[in-house]
């Protein structure tokens, strides 16, 4: 086999319970699955068959890179990592998640495109993965250390230049939200790895590679990189520009780039931070990014139209002002959490959640009283979760949809659970109800990524929320800018797509926003197989270094063709943006088809959260009545080659998409699509 | 009569500063390093190691200084053929055409670690090391690519 670039060629597969390891060529999956998830979801399907559960030895744990990863495309330190998740509600599936930080870049260095885990080892070990070789280690002596811990003894062991990811005492215990960690705060969280990690008892990966990925046409390759790092050099697309917030500050020694490869710094970062007041002593380091900086800021909170809303406000439509703790007890709350191995987005959700209890009259729940605004409540929660200690923790390991299934509460209170945790048992995260508003039309688009996707969508598909910073302001002032300018936006996704329906308020051309839709979760795929940032990519809008200049340009429009233009002279492939739309495709049917085979999945499954949207979106009050939902839902079926009834796709889509064998398959098992 | 043994004094060079109060340990410097030097993207193989202590939040690199009395170049059994000396910067650079990968300049090189860098390839040892990007238009790209301005190039006779 001839080399390739780009990819490194190889994907190591180990079988931690009986200590065998393979390689395989990656040649066999690219360049039609590109890498990361798409390579991932490829694997699922050929080997992970109907009835396998989360926590049997047949399950993979797939740490995944992609083309990009370790090289100068910005942004692309990333990693992703598969595998069925115990995490999803109501049924364990297939999933995904991604992460940044340090260690995909360093595993591609030691010569390998992705790691497959599968079987189940008896006793906790590690993999060190070193240059091409690997050896499954004893880890007992690390049985129960905290994710920073356990870091420091495998990079003194193996040499500071070697990248670890590792779980926490909570991915030992299992617990539902448990992570993957890496750094400080580099994680798979809601995607709920962390517990299978726990289930193969292997508590953690060292990796050093001093090879490389080589560059099919270097001189090519670094002047395009160097034009596509000038164009997101305005930081991500949450906003036009740099402002005053702790994800968005211009770029400055107080910020720091979570991935690999990244010229950005989206990250707040706490240096020697003093701790000791709650629940440790001596400093601390954290870099907070987004909810995790709910501790420490806190949540504003948002309030629905009371007049639309009135009446049911209080109860099963609840937010509530998450406190703040400030910058001390927060990072320390939050470095107790990292360390655990819990997933830190989660106050944003228990925190609300326990006072619907308090006001429901629920002061203590298994014999722990409630105290949302106490630091120590918290930090005890924590640990009771991660260490599954009494039946408080043991229920709250448990993600909030089984625990509130198990617990005996109000029928509010567990309406409010649902509330926080619609689809999939993944938190609310930018659907336009619980937290962050989506005016029309945007939530429709995140609607239909949540509906569609295996988890908390949100987490690959910013671009479809993200463009809301670039509105007029909504949301008592809490979202968009002073300085919107919709007709230049507007003439951006005109450049893009040839229209711009797609980001057009109200529910006029609806084929405009199922089909914009339909190509963001294109791109997610692509993105999460490249891997790049969610935050950057793809750059329908580019951002501006300054207000100056955002107000001055004539021009919002990034460059959609900025994969393919950086894949090409990487792999020295004939790869265009078309291809990749397709690649994008050819992954999201493939994910489709793996639901519809293991799972059933179905138009009456991706409908159970359609309830949240009959709520109106707080700050312009439109929502969804059940015959326009069921107008959206048919559109975005019909555009991706999927049967109205069904959601099941259809041999025609397969075929053209190269998946005959999956047609066939599906065929065989009496699932596809009759027409 | 001058002894073999007394060192010529050459030309100074510019060199590549790296402030770890700037740095935060993106390591693009590295990658378009290796990209421009090999068409690799490598830590390993570029001419910037920035090794990071992730967790304690510091962010330390090593690049060749261009010692004002370097030692590489003294040390060179073929200098001027192999260890080179760049008019235009000053830069003390190796010509792997030359090399006869005898490992001196790496031994004599007074840092911790060495800042020549050696890896094996095909069997053979290569040494490499910051050649200040010797007839790159814009100048060293890890400068130019640095996107907090952690990198600066001081140019001969403006630094102590």
């Amino acid at each position: 086999m001839s080399q390739l670039y780009g990819w490194m060629g190889k994907i190591l597969r180990i079988d931690i319970g009986s200590g065998e390891t393979t390689t395989e060529d990656t040649s066999k999956y690219v360049p039609e699955f590109i890498g990361g998830k798409g390579i991932a979801t490829r694997i699922a399907w050929n080997e992970l068959k109907p009835g396998i559960g989360p926590y049997d030895p047949e399950n993979m744990l797939m740490f995944m890179t992609g083309p990009f990863t370790g090289t100068l495309v910005p942004t692309s330190g990333r990693g992703s990592v598969c595998g069925i998740s115990p995490r999803i509600y109501p049924t364990p599936w297939f999933t995904y998640g991604t992460m940044g930080g340090d260690w995909a870049a360093e595993l591609k260095y030691a010569g390998f495109d992705a790691v497959i885990i599968k079987g189940n080892s008896q006793k906790l070990v590690y993999l060190w993965i070193n240059d091409g070789r690997v050896e499954i280690l004893d880890a007992k002596e690390m049985a129960g250390l905290d994710t920073f811990v356990t870091q420091h003894y495998l990079k003194e062991k193996h040499g500071k230049r070697s990248q670890v990811v590792c779980i926490g005492p909570a991915g030992e215990n299992r617990v539902l939200w448990s992570t993957i960690q890496h750094k400080l705060s580099n994680s798979i969280g809601d995607a709920g790895l962390g517990a299978v990690m726990g289930a193969k008892k292997l508590k953690a990966i060292a990796i050093r590679g001093t090879g490389g990925v080589r560059i099919a046409k270097p001189d090519k390759f670094i002047k395009i990189c160097r034009e596509i790092a000038e164009l997101i050099k305005g930081g991500s697309t949450y906003y036009p520009h740099p402002i005053d917030l702790p994800f968005r500050r211009p770029i400055g020694p107080e910020n720091q780039q979570c991935s690999h490869g990244c010229p950005l710094g989206c990250g707040k970062l706490y240096k020697n931070v003093p701790a000791g007041i709650t629940v440790g002593s001596g400093t601390r380091n954290m870099m907070s990014h987004c909810e995790d900086l709910v501790f420490i800021h806190g949540e504003a909170e948002t309030k629905y139209p009371t007049k639309d809303i009135k009446g049911i406000y209080h109860g099963d439509m609840y937010t509530r002002e998450t406190k703040a703790f400030g910058e001390m007890i927060g990072t320390e709350l939050q470095a107790l959490c990292e360390g655990l191995g819990l997933s830190s987005a989660f106050p944003i959700n228990y925190y609300p959640w326990f006072w619907v209890c308090i006001e429901n009259g629920v002061t203590e729940i298994e014999g722990v009283k409630l105290e949302p605004d106490n630091a120590k409540f918290w930090a005890e929660f924590m640990r009771k979760v991660a260490c599954r200690e009494d039946s408080f923790g043991d229920i709250f390991a448990e993600d909030m949809m089984r625990a509130v299934d198990l617990l005996d509460l109000p029928p509010i209170v567990k309406k409010a659970a649902k509330f926080q945790f619609p689809m999939w048992g993944q938190p609310a995260h930018r659907q336009g109800r619980a937290y962050e508003s989506q005016p029309s039309p945007l939530w429709i688009n995140t609607m239909l990524h949540w509906i569609i996707d295996s988890r908390d969508a949100m987490a690959s598909h910013h671009q479809s929320s993200f463009v809301v910073g670039w509105f007029p302001p909504h949301n008592e002032g809490k979202g968009g800018t002073p300085d919107s300018n919709m007709e230049k936006l507007k003439a951006a996704y005109k450049k893009a797509f040839g229209t711009s329906e797609g980001i057009e308020p109200g529910f006029e051309n609806i084929d405009g926003k199922t089909r914009l839709a339909i190509w963001q979760d294109n791109r997610a795929q692509i993105k999460d197989s490249l891997l790049i940032c969610d935050w950057v990519f793809p750059a329908i809008l580019h951002t501006f270094p300054s207000r100056e200049e955002y107000l001055e340009a004539e021009d919002y429009y990034g460059d959609i063709d900025a994969e393919a233009k950086m894949i090409a002279p990487l792999t020295g492939l004939d790869i265009d943006t078309e291809y990749i739309d397709k690649a994008g495709e050819r992954i999201r049917n493939l994910d489709r088809a793996i639901a519809i085979r293991n799972y059933d999945r179905s138009r009456k499954i991706d409908t159970t959260g359609e309830w949240i949207y009959e709520y109106p979106e707080k700050s312009d009050g439109t929502k969804l009545d059940m015959e326009l939902f069921n107008t959206i839902l048919d559109s975005y079926y019909g555009f991706r080659g999927w049967d109205k009834n069904t959601g099941r796709p259809t041999r025609t889509k397969l075929e053209e998409l190269g998946l005959t064998n999956v047609a066939d398959e599906l065929k065989r098992l009496g699932k596809l699509s009759m027409t | 009569m001058v002894s073999k043994k007394v060192s010529v004094e050459v030309q100074k060079s510019g060199k590549i500063v790296h402030n770890p109060e700037l740095c935060r340990g993106c390591r693009i410097c590295e990658v378009a390093c290796s990209a421009y030097h090999e068409g690799i993207c490598s830590a390993q193989l570029s001419r910037i190691h920035v090794v990071p202590d992730d967790l304690a939040l510091e962010f330390p690199a090593y690049i060749c200084q261009q010692c004002e009395y370097p030692s590489c170049y003294y040390a060179c059994p073929k200098k001027d053929k192999s260890m080179c000396i760049y008019i235009e910067t000053g830069a003390r650079y190796i010509n792997l055409d030359e090399c006869l990968r005898c490992g001196k300049c790496y031994c004599a090189c007074p840092f911790t670690p060495s800042l020549i860098w050696v890896s094996e390839e095909n069997d053979k040892k290569m040494y490499y090391k910051c050649d200040l990007c010797r007839g790159r238009e814009n100048g060293p790209i890890c400068v130019e690519v640095c996107p907090r301005g952690a990198l600066t190039y001081a140019k001969r006779g403006k630094l102590k």
